[in-house]
């Protein structure tokens, strides 16, 4: 049986106009060490899977299971960034770590949190910052703070939701280094599941790629196999033939016309 | 002590041999130069208020009592604040302490009730729906109203003064407290979640310091409302304080000293105003 599974699962919501389901007919096996994304437009449910997981939001059919025990609520032996950081804005970036490490590992003496924070600080080059309040520092350092956080509790699954989806391209770049970097770090046995809507992303940090289909009652389209050697590079990997051949593919899954001829430009004068 | 360092600065650049530094100085003449312009807006609202006051003064023939012999009055009053001739004979300072202690006591005890009460209310539906329709239907009363109460329950006019003071202070912390734990993000919320904290730990490292802002307001608020409040307590409740001296005052017929009593009553509301708003600034964390 997989490390992490999930089986048959729908989750549907109750709104005003009654049974809205978001994602359905979910089948997905995730080994120990591997690194996941889902991927797909917005409103697709990537995220509703993430938190299903995580335990936030809860199967109305089928199940989650984890290690070999379903998923009740969230745990410490997951480990979460959010899509907007979610650093406490009236906590240092020392104390945001500090008192996630503080509730989720109760059995540490404090000399030992103290510790496991530093060590984490230093890991994502944040010591220097540490006496910093988030306002004070870029959004590339938030996420990063974010990502020690999670990573500091010592999770055996990280959840990461659209981490790199507000940054910059160069911030984003550096910070799939940093991710990868500690993932090696742990000796490669988290298990990382990622929603996001970047192609190029997807394919650099995955061993595998979860394509969903448009919402509503979204369902898995198809999954790819990314067989790119570890540890990937950057520049090297983005010219390798099974790098592009993904990046076909996906375009082709995700994007229904990816071109425009000159129709479209009459078209437009038209309307206007 | 501000005279001494600037003139160490330029006895130094002086024996530096370097060129008066008239530019490090122009921020700082700047806002002095800020600072006496609206000290100038003030002193003409207050002649254009004080011109009208005269006017009214003369055309009801010392009806209104004129602004110089009010003057007077207020200088009497304030240069011996502290006297004590008998019970209906004291100090504007001692009715002030006397007023503001009440103000304090009654604020304390409502804001040590209402914020408990605002926090379970902003963060629990049951809560919420059992407590707002009684804080709907209470807040819109005059709190003079509960002095009746007051005086049963106390059986004390000046226990019944507090008592009115608490009830006063109640409704807008209640009210602030609770939308400030409402309106806590699911963003935030998920974070204590997802990481497992204690009851204990949400309180004091979400819930707090993300309602403090809202609850500060709320306080400055009540305080506010308080103190408009003690002028009609006291003038039921009689005895001592500023309140009472006002009816007093009027009692024996000096509106100078009831015109004083106004500019102090205002000033004393100004400061404890601008007390709260100095915390408040403290204690908002920006994003």
């Amino acid at each position: 049986m997989s490390y992490l599974k999930i089986e048959n699962m729908e989750i549907a919501f109750q709104s005003m106009k009654g049974k809205f389901v978001a994602v359905k007919d979910i089948n997905l096996d995730i080994e120990k060490g591997q690194i996941v994304s889902i991927i797909g437009h917005s409103g697709c449910g990537k995220s509703t899977i993430m938190n299903s997981i995580a335990g936030m939001t809860f199967p109305t059919k089928g199940r989650v299971i984890l290690n070999g025990g379903e998923i009740k609520g969230p745990g410490p032996d997951r480990g979460i960034v959010f899509q907007n950081y979610s650093l406490l804005p009236w906590l240092t970036v020392y104390e945001n770590i500090f008192q996630a490490v503080d509730a989720a590992l109760r059995d540490l003496s404090k000399a030992e949190k103290k510790e496991t924070v530093e060590r984490y600080l230093r890991m994502v080059n944040l010591f220097d910052h540490r006496e910093k309040y988030p306002k004070q520092i870029s959004g590339g350092m938030k996420q990063r703070v974010a990502i020690a956080r999670a990573f500091a509790i010592d999770p055996d699954v990280l959840l990461l939701d659209e981490p790199f989806g507000a940054l910059d391209a160069l911030t984003k770049a550096a910070l799939h280094i940093e991710l990868l970097k500690l993932w090696n770090l742990t000796q490669r046995s988290k298990t990382i599941v990622m929603v996001t809507h970047d192609i190029e992303e997807a394919i650099f940090l995955s061993d595998r790629i979860v394509v969903m289909n448009n919402g509503p009652a979204a369902t898995i389209r198809e999954i790819e196999e990314v067989h790119l050697p570890r540890p990937r590079n950057k520049k090297d990997t983005v010219n390798q033939p099974e790098y592009i051949a993904i990046r076909e593919r996906l375009l082709s899954l995700l994007i229904e016309k990816v071109s425009i001829d000159e129709k479209d430009f009459y078209k437009e004068e038209a309307a206007a | 002590m501000k005279k001494s360092i600037t003139l160490t600065t330029s006895l130094t650049t002086d024996l530096a041999g370097d060129e008066p530094s008239v530019n490090r100085l122009t921020p700082a003449l700047a806002r002095l130069f800020e600072v006496i312009k609206s000290l100038g807006y003030t002193l003409v609202g207050f002649t254009l208020l004080t011109g009208l006051w005269f006017l009214i003064s003369k055309i009801t023939e010392g009806g209104l009592p004129t602004p110089v012999a009010t003057f007077q009055v207020f200088w009497e009053l304030v240069k011996d604040p502290f006297y004590d001739y008998g019970p209906n004979d004291k100090g504007i300072g001692l009715q002030l302490i006397s007023s503001l202690g009440r103000v304090s006591l009654g604020f304390l005890l409502g804001s040590l009730f209402a914020i408990p009460v605002g926090v379970l209310m902003g963060a629990n539906t049951f809560c919420k729906k059992v407590f707002y329709p009684i804080v709907q239907i209470l807040k819109p009363v005059s709190p003079l109203a509960w002095f009746p109460i007051g005086l049963v329950a106390f059986e004390s006019a000046s226990m019944a003064t507090i008592f009115i003071i608490f009830i006063t202070s109640l409704w807008p912390t209640l009210i602030n407290t609770a939308f400030g734990v409402a309106s806590i993000p699911d963003d935030h919320k998920n974070v204590a979640k997802a990481f497992g904290f204690s009851k204990w730990k949400y309180l004091t490292k979400v819930l707090i310091p993300f309602s403090l802002p809202h609850i500060i307001t709320g306080l400055r608020l009540s305080i506010g409302v308080a103190w408009l409040v003690i002028v009609a307590g006291e003038m039921l409740s009689g005895g001592i304080g500023i309140g009472f001296f006002v009816w007093d005052s009027w009692n024996a017929l000096s509106l100078e000293k009831v015109i004083s009593a106004i500019l102090i009553i205002g000033l004393v509301g100004l400061l404890l105003d601008r007390g709260f708003s100095f915390v408040e600034k403290k204690v908002t964390y920006s994003i």
